[in-house]
């Protein structure tokens, strides 16, 4: 009977540390690999909890004054399952380092992506100092062609102020022009009037020199 | 458009002129209108002279042109007079700067005579562009524009004057005499300062008269843009200021690398015409003796 039991022991020694190896591999693979080596852990574990009960059965056909040892024993391998139980469901959620190298790139290829942001940036900064000269040299000129424009503007004014002037002045001569035209008319007019007068009194005067002429004779 | 034709016409239009002057001279044309005659020669001769300019023979304009002033000059007709020679110098401009020079001469003498101030004035610009241009005199080219900055300032046509004594100032710094570029930047400078349509200018103006300053002695570029910061505080903000302060560095330490690192990054911004780079030059040859190459 013990034999029995004690090749059941050695089953399950190698059973224990065969699952125990396999739990270990479980989180470093993933996809096809990792849901057979589960697979292949569960049956594993099945097949550990039949030895248990066999090892249970064996047990209780021992005679009660030797059962106390081999019920410690029986104990501790169940406490022994457990833990290998509760290792595999953990293993089974575990993160480990392959899957986060696998998501965020090889170690080797994360560093040449710094080297290329940085030059990115460098080159970046290039371009925008560059910008930002031209757009200063843009300034500078725009100011200087201001400068012209507004040296433009005051010799205009001045020019417009001045042709205002000599309009104004313009406009008064020709107000004093008019005024010795209408005065010429003037006297024009009164020296046409005087003529008349006169070649009407020298009429006269000979008239009246005939007239007594011939009345005196 | 037929060209030899227009000529053909006015030959024959200053013949006609011709004859005409001759026989008002006789004695009794001279008793019987004959005023009437000279201007209608006059006419003639400004007909006769603009087919000439259609023709494009401008010499022969401009003599008609001539002809026509001295017989408005005979009937004291000094307007028309000064008018015609006006039109003879532009026809002459383009054939005989030479004679388009004495032809606007005699105008701008009957100008000034009739008290015209402006109008001399400008024609006294006109002559000095010609000498500029053409004749490439520059000593009567700065005479002119003077004597027109001169009648300028005297009809307070302020503008006018500081243009020309701009260019005075810029020639007379090309024939070393420095001084009176130095006064006369200064005072077209002080002048605009005030105006608020030009005191954008005057910084310019102000590095001009420092870098004839500088020219002449270093000492007096340090006292001049001191006492130019003090009347015209925006001058020391002026990226012009600053490259004159790392010039007068560069010429302390006798340093001409310095010298023409400050002025490339001048350049960079914008471009140095030139004057000031003919200046500029000189101011480097004075630090060493070895000749620079500004670009």
């Amino acid at each position: 009977m013990s034999s029995d039991f004690e090749a059941y022991e050695l089953d399950f020694g190698t059973l224990t540390a065969e699952i125990t190896n396999k739990v270990g591999r479980i989180p470093k693979l993933a996809g096809e690999e990792k849901t057979q080596l589960v697979l292949n852990v569960d049956k594993q574990l099945e097949e550990v909890r039949e030895l248990l009960e066999q090892m249970d059965l064996e047990v209780r056909e021992i005679p009660i004054q030797s059962r106390g040892m081999y019920n410690s024993r029986l104990k501790s391998y169940k406490q022994e399952m457990e833990k290998l139980e509760k290792d595999f469901k953990r293993s089974r959620i575990a993160y480990s380092d392959e899957v986060r190298n696998e998501l965020l790139g090889d170690d080797a290829s994360s560093s040449e992506s710094q080297r290329a942001h940085l030059l990115d940036n460098t080159e970046r900064l290039e371009r925008s100092s560059r910008r930002l000269e031209a757009g200063y040299q843009i300034a500078v000129e725009t100011e200087q062609v201001g400068q012209e424009i507004l040296a433009n503007l005051n010799s205009d004014r001045e020019k417009i102020q001045r042709s205002r002037d000599r309009l104004r002045e313009t406009d008064a001569n020709l107000g004093k022009s008019s005024r010795i035209l209408t005065g010429m008319l003037r006297r024009i007019i009164q020296n046409r009037v005087l003529v008349f007068i006169l070649g009407a009194i020298i009429l006269l005067t000979i008239v009246l020199a005939i007239y007594f002429n011939l009345r005196g004779h | 458009m037929d060209n030899s034709g227009k000529e053909k016409e006015a030959m024959q239009l200053m013949a006609e002129a011709d004859k005409k002057v001759k026989s008002s001279g006789s004695f009794l044309g001279g008793m019987f209108g004959g005023n009437h005659k000279v201007e209608d020669a006059c006419e003639m001769y400004a007909r006769a002279a603009n087919m000439f300019k259609m023709a494009k023979n401008w010499s022969a304009a401009g003599s008609a042109f001539c002809q026509a002033a001295r017989l408005h000059m005979q009937m004291q007709n000094k307007l028309d007079s000064a008018t015609s020679f006006v039109d003879a110098g532009n026809a002459y401009k383009k054939a005989d700067p030479q004679e388009a020079i004495n032809c606007l001469n005699a105008a701008i003498d009957i100008y000034t005579d009739m008290g015209r101030f402006t109008i001399a004035a400008k024609h006294h610009m006109t002559i000095a562009e010609i000498y500029e241009s053409e004749l490439v005199d520059i000593e009567k080219t700065i005479a002119h524009y003077e004597q027109a900055a001169d009648y300028y300032k005297g009809e307070e046509s302020n503008s006018s004057a500081n243009k020309c004594l701009l260019k005075v100032g810029s020639y007379s710094a090309q024939l070393e005499q420095y001084p009176k570029a130095i006064e006369i930047y200064e005072q077209v400078a002080t002048s605009t300062m005030d105006n608020p349509l030009l005191k954008y200018n005057a910084k310019e103006y102000f590095w001009k008269a420092a870098l004839c300053h500088f020219i002449v002695d270093e000492l007096n570029a340090k006292l001049a843009i001191e006492k130019y910061e003090g009347m015209f505080p925006a001058f020391s903000d002026s990226r012009e200021c600053k490259l004159l302060k790392k010039l007068l560095e560069a010429h302390e330490e006798q340093n001409s690398e310095a010298f023409t690192e400050a002025v490339k990054e001048f350049d960079s911004i914008s471009r140095l015409d030139q004057w000031q780079t003919t200046m500029l030059l000189r101011i480097k040859k004075t630090i060493q003796g070895d000749a620079g190459d500004l670009k």
